[in-house]
């Protein structure tokens, strides 16, 4: 086969180089870009975590995914600006039109990152065309992106996080040994904490020292995952770049409540709220789940879950709501929950459905489902709501960070 | 120049296969006022799309207070606002 050029443009600091962007467009004196500043959520909601955070603000030792509240004990004046992801989504939208120009092949990975297959063209030199996309895209949209160059989709991913901002970097099979291996084992994709606990335990902690142990070894250690984490410091990794999505495997929505919920009857209308979304979504995709999960957080951080294997595979609503409001009921302790997340499972196609004798099937709930979701589709979301919402405080569908849109979320998968 | 960025309402030619033209917009001024000024020249437009939000940027001529001045108008495609940008 011949060798192939994959690149992966990463924004750098995505959500706040956005804003700033969009706030200079607007008129804005001052560039966040410049200063200390972060994009955080509503800390009255308690969403209040650092989302994006600026190169000044960096200085300061503010991590993203900390509080907001810790972010301004390290910077007292640091400028919070709140999350727009409809505006995200615009600028994503358009760095990838202006990617399509390049190649056939092009994969939104996240709302931030893409990578491109560049094998196909001989014709340009590689890298004249990633200085080339790099400054157009600073030019024409405002705002400046890392480009790796790799053989593959982990070593381009790998090559676009070494020295930020707007650079251009390479990592091919030879240069490995020299940029990828002295970097600390959890710089390397699929490394989390947890995993970087387990190796440093062995006294692992470089890719590189990750990468010359013995296959076998990490395998009767780790078992699978460990093996693609050892593939992975060897540079191996072959998935194409994929210009058609991932088939879905499974739909959840969760929520932080603004408050602890305390009681049976909250906690079950968040379950509903939860249920109409997931619902929604399934009857979408035109398939069907069997197994629902619900998951809890309470107050002291403490998350467990629950599922439940259907005996027909269901896009109801309804069944979703009642399956959810049972597994809640047979493990919550009694005690103040602060997140909710209702998900489904296992998907079958909803042409045709083997029933069964032992459960009721309804097929006036199957319509109904579908007259809300026209209605809602139509009038929008809050058009048609249930009635044991009215004046509770608690939004009638809950979910999704932008409810209109597909909004492209992270995963483990390239 | 100077960045304002203070919305106006505007009268404006869509043509058949250009921008928009400008043509007279209305301003409220410091007395709280309205101020209706014509739009004598464009000089230039051009498209932005910063950020993926498509505005489109005109540079006028104007006579006000009789006195020509030269200024920037923009157009926020999305959400069909016009704004008098710089002055």
């Amino acid at each position: 086969m011949k060798k192939r050029i994959i690149f992966h443009i990463d924004v750098n600091s995505a959500y706040l180089s956005w804003e700033a962007v969009y706030r200079l467009q607007h008129g804005a004196a001052i560039d966040l870009r410049d200063i200390p500043s972060i994009v955080g959520g509503d800390e009255s909601k308690r969403h209040g975590i650092v989302l994006a955070r600026s190169i000044p603000a960096k200085k300061f030792g503010i991590l993203t995914g900390e509080t907001i509240y810790s972010a301004r004990q390290k910077c007292p004046n640091l400028t919070i600006v709140p999350p727009n992801y409809e505006r995200y989504m615009k600028a994503s939208n358009s760095m990838i039109k202006l990617l399509e120009g390049y190649s056939p092949y092009v994969q939104r990975y996240s709302i931030d990152e893409v990578f491109m297959d560049y094998s196909y063209n001989s014709e340009k030199n590689f890298l004249d065309t990633a200085y080339e996309i790099k400054e157009r895209i600073r030019g024409e949209l405002g705002f400046t992106v890392n480009i790796g160059i790799g053989p593959n989709k982990l070593l381009a991913k790998m090559a676009s996080d070494f020295k930020k901002p707007n650079r251009v970097h390479t990592l091919f099979h030879d240069e490995i040994e020299n940029k990828m291996w002295p970097l600390p084992v959890d710089e390397l994709f699929m490394v989390g904490p947890r995993t970087k606990a387990k190796l440093n335990k062995r006294g692992i902690f470089t890719i590189g020292e990750l990468a010359k142990l013995d296959r076998e070894y990490i395998y009767s250690w780790l078992k699978k995952p460990g093996l693609v984490v050892w593939e992975y410091a060897n540079g191996i990794e072959n998935s194409p770049v994929r210009n058609t999505p991932l088939p879905i495997k499974s739909i959840g929505n969760s929520t932080t409540t603004s408050y602890d919920v305390d009681n049976r009857r909250e906690s079950h209308m968040f379950l509903l709220a939860l249920s109409e979304m997931v619902g929604m979504r399934v009857r979408n995709l035109e398939q069907c789940g069997r197994v629902i999960s619900v998951s809890l957080k309470n107050d002291k951080f403490y998350s467990y879950s629950h599922q439940r294997k259907l005996s027909i595979a269901t896009d109801s609503t309804n069944v979703i709501y009642r399956t959810a409001k049972k597994l809640f009921d047979e493990m919550w302790q009694g005690e103040p929950i602060r997140r909710f997340s209702v998900s489904i499972s296992e998907f079958y196609s909803n042409e045709f459905q083997q029933l069964s004798l032992l459960e009721d099937y309804n097929e006036k709930e199957e319509i109904l489902d579908k007259t809300i979701d026209k209605i809602r589709n139509k009038y929008g979301y809050n058009s048609i709501i249930r009635s044991c919402f009215l004046h509770s405080g608690v939004r009638p569908i809950i979910g999704g960070v932008v409810a209109e849109e597909d909004y492209p979320m992270m995963s483990s998968l390239l | 120049m100077k960045v304002l960025m203070k919305p106006i309402e505007m009268i404006a030619w869509f043509t058949k296969d250009k921008n928009p033209i400008p043509l007279r917009y209305r301003i409220v001024d410091e007395n709280n006022l309205y101020r209706v000024v014509k739009v004598d020249r464009v000089l230039f437009a051009e498209e932005e799309k910063l950020a993926g939000n498509r505005m489109i940027l005109y540079r006028c001529e104007s006579t006000i207070n009789n006195i020509r001045k030269i200024y920037e108008l923009k157009y926020e495609i999305d959400t069909c606002k016009w704004f008098l940008f710089k002055i």
